[in-house]
């Protein structure tokens, strides 16, 4: 695939932006703390890993009550993303007036859809227009459409917790077949009761640390977040002058029909989803330096995941380097694959490498191959990043250096 | 976007019956449903009728055992497009499934519980089948479908977008046919919500829709040229007010070939008089032959795509049906004859 990577841009709950973000994950930091989005006393974990809203200049005070908190997280992320790409004016509009989208997300605007249902159910019937309208996912993308001023072609894939890796995943795809020259791809994701309260109510959520791939893991902190690419052919990039940032060079995905909710134990699916993105890039698995792997924290899914990264790496796994940023940013669901491409992406940039955190006792599997406080990897020449979902979705992308980064 | 998609499988669940006949031969009776937050008022709503002895052999199915119907909507259309397949193909097939609101009866139970009951009693059971993917993940695995599995989300153009994602697919060998299906289930809540913002129709109006519900899908290919093909899909055409909708469809039909007939899909929904207005100039279908089947979103636009596929003839080998989303974006499909 002759793709590449010419802007980034993320809102985390690590920081507003994506160099705010990465800075505090590469010191160790983390965003566990009381979720105060609604009330939640009725649940095991009060716990989530929540962003600030980042301001919204242009925007009237009666034009932001209208939007959802997923779009106020996806706006701001596309927005860097164009900017970084250097596809945006002065005037904050897109210099593409035709741009397609490609973005995923779990739940959409369901903050709007549950007022609605409370009130439905309570027999209050101000209001309810526009919580309807507002709520499906296809409004945040035209929030974003209409905030940034494109049209074009769009997509939303809602693959559970691979989405975020899909929607970029597809975006190269729509560029290798000469689709589209150019594609902004990412993922949203606003914290919600709903999702909240369905995943603790499967204990999947843990009232300790987040603690991915630690023998002591008890589940998931639920996070939120929205990142965004710009995805080019490398001949649109070259025609406008952009330098790229990374090339994308594979994309595997595989369904995994064991479980609804869980792998099949020997971890087959995601190896075939990593052997899959590695083989469309010509590579061998041990010239991929890092690995930013899903690593939920729950008691299954990390155990199957390590046993995964083990049969794919053989040999090489120690020096490939492996970390779950989910210690840090909590599960950002349907954003996660593509916040987490950021970070691999960064890492191959940089060199500095995401450091595994809250780790005690770690899976004796995967133990070498995790990432320690500010560990360095100066020249890896590919990076990858692994994600699974619900419904047996896998998805695993490869980036690589760019001869023009 | 040239797409060229090669159609070799269909199938239809709709109000009208299980299969693609019914489509165009069945006799779907409205039913009376009380909303959620006024129980005292009904509407009438195009139920499927899950009786149906076709559902019978999924319902025996483990996997399935706490599906919700939007599953067994799906199962049984994909079923029906997959006639003839043998397991090792199946193996190679891909499927994309295209959504509006999704698994909309087991999130609202789940939420309503919560809310009624409190945080504390959510099911562990319901939580999972709320997931848009979930139904995908169940077809997928209850019909052996090993190649790549995506939920779309959207409005009517999802549908659009699901047929170019396959397109992708095919072009990437990614997989050597593909499943693309519309599917849409009930659940007295969209009452309120469509009431909400007046899609409804009323007792002796004929403005507004009824709503309605089921699945509908194709299997395609590339190459084949003897079958009917999906020549050309289209979407982009966004908008967010009535002012928008008019110039987003002037648009659209601008970029059409303007000798080709239209088959009309707007079907009584807020978006016929603009269908109506843009439309005057060109030669549209007769549909009026044909069972209303209310509005069901992408699964709607699944059915109009199969209804439009039985209007082909040697004398009209092309046509054009308009995907008129209807609370983002309209789209096209053009739609032609094998060999033409």
């Amino acid at each position: 695939m002759h793709v590449v990577v010419t802007g980034i841009g993320a809102v985390t709950p690590l920081g507003e932006n994506f160099p705010a973000s990465w800075e505090a994950l590469t010191a160790g930091k983390e965003a566990h703390a009381p979720l105060e989005l609604f009330d939640t006393s009725g649940c095991r974990c009060h716990h989530a890993a929540s962003a600030k809203l980042p301001p919204l200049p242009g925007f009237s005070a009666k034009a932001l009550r209208r939007l959802s908190r997923a779009s106020r997280l996806a706006i701001p992320a596309a927005r860097e993303a164009l900017a970084s790409a250097g596809l945006l004016d002065s005037e904050g509009r897109s210099l593409l007036r035709e741009l397609p989208v490609s973005v995923s997300t779990t739940s959409g605007g369901m903050g709007f859809g549950e007022d609605f249902v409370r009130r439905v159910l309570a027999r209050k019937r101000s209001h309810l227009y526009s919580q309807v309208a507002r709520y499906l996912p296809q409004q945040q993308v035209l929030d974003i459409q209409q905030a940034l001023q494109f049209s074009g072609h769009s997509v939303i894939i809602a693959n559970a917790c691979a989405s975020g890796a899909n929607s970029i995943g597809h975006a190269a795809e729509l560029i290798a077949t000469g689709t589209a020259d150019c594609v902004l791809a990412g993922g949203f994701e606003a914290i919600t009761e709903l999702v909240f309260v369905g995943f603790d109510c499967l204990q999947a959520t843990t009232t300790d640390r987040c603690r991915p791939f630690d023998l002591r893991r008890s589940g998931l902190l639920i996070g939120e977040a929205a990142a965004f690419l710009v995805l080019e052919s490398e001949e649109h990039a070259q025609r406008r002058g952009a330098t790229p940032l990374c090339r994308v060079t594979g994309y595997g995905l595989t369904t995994d029909f064991f479980h609804l909710t869980q792998p099949k134990p020997d971890g087959g699916a995601l190896v075939q989803v990593m052997r899959a993105a590695a083989e469309q890039a010509g590579i061998a698995p041990a010239h991929i330096g890092y690995i930013n792997a899903h690593g939920t924290a729950t008691p299954t899914t990390d155990g199957v995941e390590a046993q995964a990264y083990r049969t794919f790496l053989g040999d090489a796994l120690g020096s490939t380097r492996v970390s779950s940023t989910k210690g840090a940013i909590g599960h950002t669901l349907g954003a996660a694959g593509s916040v987490e491409a950021l970070f691999a992406i960064e890492a191959l940039r940089t060199g500095k490498l995401p450091p595994q955190l809250n780790l005690q006792e770690p899976i004796p599997d995967i133990a070498a191959a995790l990432v320690g406080a500010n560990e360095v990897a100066a020249g890896m020449q590919h990076v990858m990043s692994v994600n699974l979902g619900f419904g047996g979705s896998n998805a695993a992308l490869l980036f690589s250096r760019s001869a023009s980064a | 976007m040239k797409i060229d998609l090669a159609i070799i499988g269909q199938g239809a669940v709709s109000p009208a019956g299980v299969g693609v006949d019914a489509l165009f031969h069945g006799k779907p009776v409205p039913v009376d449903v009380a909303t959620l937050g006024q129980p005292e008022k009904a509407w009438p709503v195009l139920r499927v009728d899950q009786k149906d002895p076709a559902f019978n052999r999924w319902q025996r199915e483990p996997r399935l055992r706490r599906a919700s119907p939007i599953t067994f909507f799906l199962v049984e259309a994909a079923e029906q497009t997959l006639t003839g397949l043998s397991p090792a193909e199946r193996a190679e097939t891909g499927l994309i499934v295209a959504f509006s609101a999704g698994c909309l009866a087991y999130s609202r139970r789940f939420f309503e519980g919560v809310l009624k009951q409190g945080q504390h009693t959510a099911s562990p059971a319901l939580f999972p089948e709320t997931v848009f993917n979930s139904p995908v993940s169940h077809v997928a695995a209850v019909l052996g479908l090993n190649g790549a599995a995506y939920a779309l989300v959207g409005d009517e153009s999802a549908w659009v977008g699901a047929l170019q994602t396959a397109s992708v697919w095919l072009q990437m060998k990614r997989v050597k046919q593909v499943v693309v299906l519309g599917v849409e289930e009930f659940d007295p809540v969209v009452l309120d919500a469509y009431r909400s913002v007046r899609w409804l129709r009323r007792q002796n109006s004929t403005q507004g829709f009824l709503t309605s519900e089921g699945a509908a899908g194709v299997l395609v290919s590339q190459g084949v040229p003897e079958k009917p093909r999906i020549i050309t899909a289209r979407d982009g055409w966004i908008y967010r007010t009535r002012g928008q909708v008019a110039c987003a469809a002037d648009k659209l039909l601008n970029e059409t070939d303007p000798k080709l007939p239209i088959y009309p899909t707007a079907q009584r929904n807020w978006l016929g008089p603009v269908e109506q207005a843009t439309t005057l100039k060109r030669s549209l279908i007769a549909t009026d032959d044909q069972p209303y089947l209310g509005e069901a979103f992408t699964a709607s636009a699944a059915w109009n795509t199969l209804r439009a596929l039985g209007r082909l003839s040697p004398e009209r080998p092309r046509l054009l049906i308009p995907v008129w989303g209807l609370n983002h974006q309209l789209a096209f499909l053009q739609l032609g004859n094998g060999n033409s």
